[in-house]
């Protein structure tokens, strides 16, 4: 077993590097990246469950890491880096309602919001209640700042990305809180991957007839193979 | 005042003259290994700045007295706010110096006086540079005052060598929050001393420019006291960020061996943020100008937060 303290500190300086990841999914413009910065973002998550798994030794943690690894930080990444190569779409500069700035400064109420709720509503429990409330908080503001995402964003792909964003949230809001059994956590991933492979259908083609559809995914070489791709 | 203090202040301002060129040509050196290209060598800012010293001074025959005082007093007052941020060894703090919210005026002192320069002579590109500087000022100075705030809660003191006492003397950084501060004092550095998503300044392009346009009618050695000001300016800020980051090797009690030895890391810390600074530099292109508040926002939302965290947990 490692030092607790040492271990510790080490989950708030993850903390904040899920805070500056967010941050960034929220801002850029910039699609590539924002897909790798939310592989970034699960693997972070990942170092939060392998650390607080040597805080606690509860094999549910270790699960959850391989889960949320294999999944979050391998496959879906990846599906979604393959649809942005066929689609072709670069950079996400459409919003609605919101500029990235005004998210920013939103998110920052709402984790502000945020703060007061919990603290009103949850009693510091005895042993380490800190960390469990702040990993509380950044885990609430990370489904609030992904839904944020989810409508202020016009691209389908972009909308997504809100979404697993989301999730990230409320995984890290189930470490810290309750304990979601492991079943839940794996049927989630698995919802996951199957949006994550519809979009990669959706994202070309859901504001469009079935015949119109048809030739869409020819035009975006998802229907036969991807040999003519210059 | 005591004899300790004053070689402190010798000491600090010393050294912060003397590695400030290095670290701008650096710079240079890093993007120009990005693109592929020798670059100068890294001591070709010293070899500039000793040229323009010797070279004659030509002033316009439009410009005031301004233009004659304006580089020394820049300077000075960055100068002075050198002696707020020890390099490698921190002394007990005398008067008022190490004081974060005279070390902001200091800066705008010497903002104020460049922009100056920049109306000073009657050139169309000084005064769109100095309207740019300010409005970018007035801009980025609330982000300042909050980032500084940030760190005033963390440290819980109003003085910077407090708050580097108080780092050096913990291993790790003092509290994960550091981070998000530490990337608003990235963003700070970049926007103080104009580097790339805000100013390019290897270019004299009129659409762009912001502080090569302040100086553009500047000759000789006036020329030479802004390019220094503006190196000693990088020095400082970076030795704020590092220090307050990654304190290992900061000395707080006085031998020449001790002092010499955390003057040595710096300059290698100092080396290596230089060496990020010119890849973040190549690998981002200059913003639109009415971008740059989105970037501005950024470090607002790390130190809010990290008054938020400081406040609240």
């Amino acid at each position: 077993m490692m030092d607790a303290a040492l271990v510790e500190s080490i989950i708030r300086i993850l903390f904040a590097g899920v805070i500056i990841t967010a941050a960034y999914i929220i801002s850029t413009r910039n699609l590539l990246s924002l897909v790798s910065v939310y592989a970034l973002q699960s693997a972070t998550l990942v170092g939060i469950a392998l650390c607080l798994y040597t805080i606690e030794g509860a094999v549910v943690l270790l699960g959850i890491a391989l889960v949320t690894f294999a999944s979050k930080v391998l496959i879906i990444p990846y599906f979604i880096a393959t649809i942005q190569e066929r689609i072709r779409i670069k950079r996400d500069i459409e919003f609605h309602y919101l500029n990235p700035t005004t998210s920013l400064f939103l998110s920052m109420a709402l984790m502000l919001v945020i703060y007061m709720a919990l603290s009103s509503i949850m009693p510091n429990v005895s042993g380490k209640p800190t960390l469990f409330f702040f990993g509380a908080v950044v885990g609430l503001s990370l489904v609030l700042m992904g839904m944020m995402v989810t409508f202020s964003r016009k691209r389908a792909i972009t909308k997504v990305l809100g979404y697993l964003t989301m999730e990230n949230g409320v995984l890290l809001f189930g470490m810290f809180v309750t304990e979601l059994p492991f079943i839940i956590e794996f049927l989630i991933v698995i919802d996951l991957i199957i949006l994550v492979i519809l979009t990669a259908i959706l994202t070309v083609g859901i504001d469009s007839t079935l015949e119109e559809y048809h030739n869409r995914l020819h035009r975006f070489y998802l229907w036969e193979g991807t040999e003519d791709v210059p | 005042m005591n004899g300790e203090f004053v070689a402190y202040c010798v000491i600090n301002a010393l050294a912060v003259l003397a590695i400030a060129p290095l670290y701008m040509s650096l710079i240079k050196k890093v993007k120009a290994w990005t693109q592929g290209r020798q670059g100068p060598s890294p001591f070709q800012t010293y070899a500039n700045l000793a040229k323009l010293f010797r070279k004659e001074v030509i002033y316009s025959p439009n410009s005031s007295r301004v233009t004659r005082v304006a580089p020394s007093i820049t300077l000075a007052a960055i100068l002075v706010a050198a002696l707020f941020v020890p390099l490698a060894y921190v002394p007990a703090p005398v008067g008022g110096i190490g004081n974060i919210i005279l070390f902001l005026y200091l800066f705008a002192l010497a903002r104020f006086f460049m922009a100056l320069t920049g109306l000073d002579a009657g050139s169309p590109f000084g005064g769109m540079g100095s309207s740019r500087e300010m409005s970018l000022a007035a801009v980025i100075e609330p982000v300042t005052i909050i980032v500084f705030a940030a760190l005033a809660f963390v440290f819980a003191s109003l003085n910077i060598f407090d708050m580097f006492v108080i780092s050096a003397a913990s291993a790790f950084p003092v509290t994960p929050t550091l981070i998000l501060l530490a990337i608003s004092l990235f963003i700070i550095l970049i926007v103080e001393t104009a580097r790339i998503p805000i100013d390019n300044p290897e270019t004299h392009l009129e659409l762009t420019m912001i502080h090569e346009g302040m100086i553009l009618e500047l000759s000789g050695k006036n020329l030479a006291l802004m390019e220094l000001a503006a190196a000693v300016k990088f020095t400082v800020l970076s030795a704020l960020l590092i220090n307050l980051v990654l304190p290992f090797g900061l000395v707080t009690t006085f031998s020449v061996a001790g002092v010499l030895a955390a003057l040595l890391l710096f300059l290698i810390k100092g080396a290596v943020l230089s060496g990020i600074v010119g890849i973040f530099e190549s690998s981002m292109a200059k913003m639109r100008f009415f971008r740059l508040p989105s970037l501005f926002v950024m470090a607002f939302f790390f130190s809010t937060l990290t008054i938020i965290i400081e406040v609240f947990a």
